[in-house]
């Protein structure tokens, strides 16, 4: 009677937990909580030239040529990709007048260093700008054992407020 | 006249072939221009897609079910000491191969080399370093399985070289904590609460201590590392770790028998000789200063019964174990992808061994230990690291010694 009770609650427990899954939030709503009505997506062309600025931040060549994102003018969401260790991180980005105003990840699909979701960490990243040679005009402290992850979320950063600098030439 | 109508009749020619050159270009532009029109309002209209949809869209990486990673590093020691050789070696190179199978279940893996040249007359190994399944009900619930790391301490599953200052890994974390500590078993690991609390719970192989021929590293030999790893003893563990910005607070216990019904050495039949290994740790890091320290602890029981088993002359084995150390390091330089950081660690250890005078087992002086570190990581790339320290030990100092290395992870 007591196995059966205690398997029951490990069932309940495992099927609560699996219906949280990984995917924190959909960009749609991430976009919708930020612009409450969600205006019309554009897309940023990525020329050779932009190409080859991605690459220098991203220390890869980046895998597509466009680059989807939505503006209502004021501020800028952009939904960007990037691998920590072995897995992509999704992450949303809000930019307002060449600043970030606020970070979110989406979605985070490694087992482990899922602290980058933390509020502290990403708080870091808000009013953040894009100083000399694209790099942040500030050091973002890490996060022991999440060193790749948080090298992610830093490229990520750096490309969402190059992105946008360069869709508003 | 002839003369002329040729010019004529080339010229003609020469016209109609310009005219037509440019109509075809000019043809092709207005269709290039149609079609990029035609792609700018496909993608105006398209309905919004899913996370890797919207993503895939961007300048990122496309996920693929099948990556690598890798790290390593190859040192160079200069012993004061005459009695030591002075070395260059390629001390490791691990490359992983991690598959997703779905959205839910993964395996990761590393597989590593040491010092270069492995062969039955060379001092190299190739070996498993971890192989495991993970079912991910949610951040919170995660169930693995296979051959995996202890989170004991902070290196044993935080090893990459750019990641710890030093061009050598601490001792605590070798002899005391024997990084890079793997077992065969299953557990269970998650944050808590979507905080940052994280914690590891698992049943796993154990130490088997009729293998223990080296007790100047504590219990380091004795541990099977998933080689047809005796498990007539298991081993349990659990570790509860708090990380947030630059905060990481923590510790781990680690316990079982080790006698495993004396399938290594039939004199340990019945010996349960149980182990237990603890720890806590902690790392602070603001602005440019990193502070990190690290108290671990272990008892081994049945130690007169172990040494009675094992008799080897000499090394009588560890009946106990304790080794803490301080760090700290300051980032001074840091632009675009250079860091420079210099550091300082002071390091004890003591590993009191189970005498028997009679016997002629002896503690060895050289197993308590005061060792001072200072040197500096020199990072190229967040991901690759220069690093050169010295080294100075109190009681054993023929291991005083001038290190140089370089280490990378990706």
């Amino acid at each position: 009677m007591i196995r059966a009770r205690l398997l029951a609650l490990v069932l309940g427990l495992c099927a609560a937990a699996q219906a949280l899954g990984e995917v924190y939030q959909t960009p749609e709503a991430f976009v919708a909580e930020v612009f409450g009505t969600v205006p019309a997506p554009r897309v940023l062309w990525l020329s050779r030239e932009v190409q080859a600025g991605a690459a220098a931040i991203l220390d890869h060549p980046p895998a597509n040529l466009r680059q989807r994102y939505w503006s209502d003018g004021a501020k800028s969401v952009w939904i960007l990709e990037e691998i920590g260790k072995e897995e992509l991180i999704t992450a949303g980005f809000v930019i307002s007048q060449g600043r970030i105003d606020h970070v979110r990840v989406l979605a985070y699909r490694e087992s482990r260093g899922q602290e980058v979701r933390d509020p502290s960490f990403l708080k870091q990243f808000a009013g953040a700008s894009l100083a000399n040679r694209d790099r942040l005009d500030r050091g973002i402290d890490g996060i022991s054992g999440a060193t790749l992850s948080v090298h992610a979320m830093e490229r990520m950063a750096r490309l969402a407020l190059y992105f946008e600098r360069r869709s508003r030439e | 006249m002839k003369k002329t109508a040729l010019v004529l009749a080339l010229s003609c020619a020469w016209g109609v072939a310009t005219n037509t050159r440019a109509q075809s270009t000019d043809e092709k532009l207005r269709i290039l221009q149609q079609e990029i029109d035609e792609l700018k309002a496909q993608v105006k209209s398209a309905p919004q897609g899913s996370a890797g949809q919207q993503a895939g869209g961007g300048a990122g990486l496309q996920g693929s079910a099948t990556t690598i990673s890798g790290y390593g590093e190859f040192n160079y020691n200069n012993y004061k000491s005459d009695t030591r050789p002075t070395q260059a070696d390629l001390r490791r190179f691990v490359f992983g191969i991690h598959h997703r199978f779905d959205d839910r279940l993964t395996f990761h893996s590393e597989v590593e080399f040491e010092h270069a040249v492995v062969s039955k007359d060379d001092e190299g190994e190739a070996e498993l370093e971890q192989a495991w399944v993970n079912y991910k009900f949610s951040d919170a619930v995660n169930v693995k399985g296979g051959l995996f790391l202890i989170p004991l301490g902070i290196l044993n599953e935080t090893h990459e070289p750019p990641t710890y200052y030093g061009v050598e890994r601490n001792e605590v974390e070798t002899r005391i904590i024997p990084t890079t500590w793997r077992e065969l078993g299953v557990g269970m690991h998650g944050l808590l609460g979507g905080s940052g609390l994280r914690y590891d719970v698992g049943v796993t192989t154990g130490f088997d201590t009729g293998k223990l021929d080296d007790p100047s590293t504590g219990v380091r030999s004795a541990h099977q590392e998933g080689q047809l790893a005796n498990a007539h003893d298991l081993s349990v563990y659990g570790a509860l770790n708090y990380r947030s910005r630059g905060l990481l607070v923590g510790g781990g216990v680690f316990t079982g028998n080790t006698g495993q019904n004396g399938a290594s050495n039939p004199a340990l039949k019945g010996v349960s000789a149980r182990l237990a290994l603890w720890d806590v740790h902690a790392q602070y890091k603001v602005g440019g200063l990193e502070l990190q320290a690290v108290y671990a602890a272990g008892t081994l029981g049945d130690a007169e019964q172990l040494n009675a088993a094992l008799g080897a002359p000499g090394a009588p084995v560890p009946k106990s174990m304790k080794g803490a150390y301080v760090q700290a390091a300051y980032h001074l330089y840091k632009r675009d992808k250079l860091d420079f950081a210099p550091f300082v660690r002071l390091e004890g250890i003591d590993i009191r061994q189970q005498e028997d005078p009679a016997n002629g087992l002896f503690q060895d002086p050289n197993n308590h230990e005061r060792i001072t570190t200072a040197g500096f990581n020199f990072w190229v790339h967040p991901q690759v690291v220069l690093k050169a320290d010295v080294q100075r030990y109190r009681t054993d100092s023929t291991k005083d010694r001038f290190d140089l290395g370089v280490g990378y992870m990706f």
